[in-house]
């Protein structure tokens, strides 16, 4: 239990440092000359200065995704029956309750925190555990809350566009989010109290393996229809995120401008 | 699964059906109610997506007609390729329309093509800017998996409406198609024929 807190902060050094020695060998993109204001606008909207060492992680984490992250979720799609597989989606996501909660209350978000109490209390008990998620099914919606969106409703901005190695499309201010809520989940908290700190990592990859077999088609997809399949990435997941921190709320419609890339409030 | 699957045709011949017939009141409907003609043309283009039995080449064809009648590709394409459209020369401004229309079809056509279940879609409201277009939202619902939440752009026409925008999960594809060209464009040294020439590649390498 002691190693698990322990080898965590020595790999986000260590990743930090990679990626600060990518940044130096590969370089910074050139930004437009400012005589060209529209190239300048498009430079701003696309927002990924660090363009050159981001591909490079890209390609390591495609690459990665094509031999293994791909494969094993196709074969856990492959193997567990359906049945099975959104018991333990249902399970999985009912132990993100605690941390969906907390962003609710720090986002003062009080209807939705009322929501994700009640799912959890309903799912935890007459959901078997978690198992079911009958709540959805008794009319009270899911939905998803980050620490990176809970730093974006606080007014802080997004900074440049961030591939993460292994997590993908990124920025600061959501991976930073990230490793907080990697010491700050009260499950995980838990679970390393009572000492099981091994089987909240076994947690997070089942997690992983969830997410990802849930994006088999969509990203297959995307990959094979997009021409560059880095810049579609890269659109997708800023746009997705902006709809997210804004809670499906009304965004800029595309509009006469050149780009209009929504960026988060 | 059997009777599920026999169910499923009956509906949809059903629908088909109704589109057949010279319906008046619902063609009335869809030229002057934005709900009504959002509705028609997901019915259509979820009818294309999930029939069994069509060849490639048949659904790309439903794609294509819907994409030529109910969605305005030209403006979307105009937008998609921003401030290049302008630099373009009218030869490359026409290329680039007929590529962009075909590159549009052929992911359309193929998406949810092995997709076995069943896909409902509802209009969950209706946002009417007057001047500046009508936006409609909706969901398609799926067995067992999470909801998709659209929001289709709309602007007006003579007789109707056309698509501008369809933007799922909080990503327009307007802004996603731009986005990816203006760096394929950038990448080959700000020259439009070098996203021609991709979209070329990506034709061939996507047909059956």
């Amino acid at each position: 239990m002691k190693t698990g807190k322990q080898a965590k902060p020595l790999i986000a050094a260590k990743l930090a440092t990679a990626l600060m020695a990518l940044v130096f060998v590969t370089g910074c993109a050139t930004p437009p000359p400012e005589s060209d204001p529209e190239a300048v606008a498009e430079w701003e909207q696309v927002n990924d200065p660090l363009e050159p060492m981001n591909r490079v992680v890209f390609d390591f984490n495609n690459t990665l995704d094509t031999y293994a992250l791909r494969p094993v979720a196709e074969g856990y799609r492959d193997l567990i029956p359906a049945f099975g597989r959104e018991r333990i989606h249902d399970f999985l996501q009912n132990l993100h309750a605690p941390l969906i909660f907390a962003n609710d209350l720090l986002q003062g978000e009080g209807d939705r925190a009322v929501q994700t109490f009640f799912r959890a209390a309903f799912n935890t008990t007459f959901g078997v555990l978690g198992l079911i998620d009958i709540a959805s099914a008794a009319g009270i919606p899911l939905h998803e809350e980050d620490f990176g969106q809970t730093l974006a409703v606080w007014g802080i901005g997004e900074g440049p566009y961030l591939v993460l190695p292994l997590f993908g499309p990124s920025n600061p201010r959501d991976g930073f989010g990230l490793a907080v809520e990697s010491y700050a989940d009260p499950v995980g908290i838990g679970l390393s109290n009572v000492g099981y700190a091994e089987a909240n990592w076994g947690r997070s990859a089942l997690d992983g393996l969830d997410r990802r077999t849930a994006m088999l088609e969509s990203l297959d997809d995307v990959k094979r229809t997009s021409l560059d399949f880095y810049a579609s990435l890269r659109s997708l997941y800023r746009q997705h995120r902006a709809a997210e921190i804004s809670n499906g709320g009304d965004q800029t419609p595309f509009s006469a401008h050149p780009s209009s890339e929504t960026a988060p409030r | 699964m059997i009777s599920r699957r026999s169910l499923l045709s009956t509906g949809f011949g059903l629908l088909a059906g109704l589109a057949a017939a010279p319906v008046s009141p619902v063609q009335a409907q869809v030229e002057t109610d934005p709900a009504a003609f959002v509705t028609h043309l997901a019915n259509g283009a979820m009818q294309a997506m999930v029939a069994k039995g069509l060849s490639d080449q048949e659904r790309a064809t439903r794609f294509r007609t819907l994409f030529t009648t109910d969605v305005d590709l030209v403006e979307i394409g105009r937008r998609v390729l921003g401030r290049y459209w302008r630099i373009a020369t009218p030869e490359q401004q026409q290329e680039f329309l007929r590529l962009f229309e075909d590159v549009v079809v052929l992911t359309w056509s193929t998406r949810f093509k092995d997709y076995g279940g069943d896909l409902r879609h509802t209009i969950s409201g209706v946002i009417d800017d007057g001047e500046r277009g009508v936006t409609v939202s909706s969901r398609v619902e799926r067995e067992r998996q999470a909801p998709i939440s659209l929001q289709w752009r709309l602007k007006r026409v003579d007789g109707g409406f056309r698509v501008i925008d369809l933007v799922i999960e909080g990503t327009s594809m307007a802004v996603t198609f731009q986005s990816e060209y203006a760096s394929v464009i950038r990448a080959n040294g700000d020259r439009i024929e070098g996203l021609l020439s991709a979209l070329r590649a990506k034709l061939a390498e996507l047909h059956p």
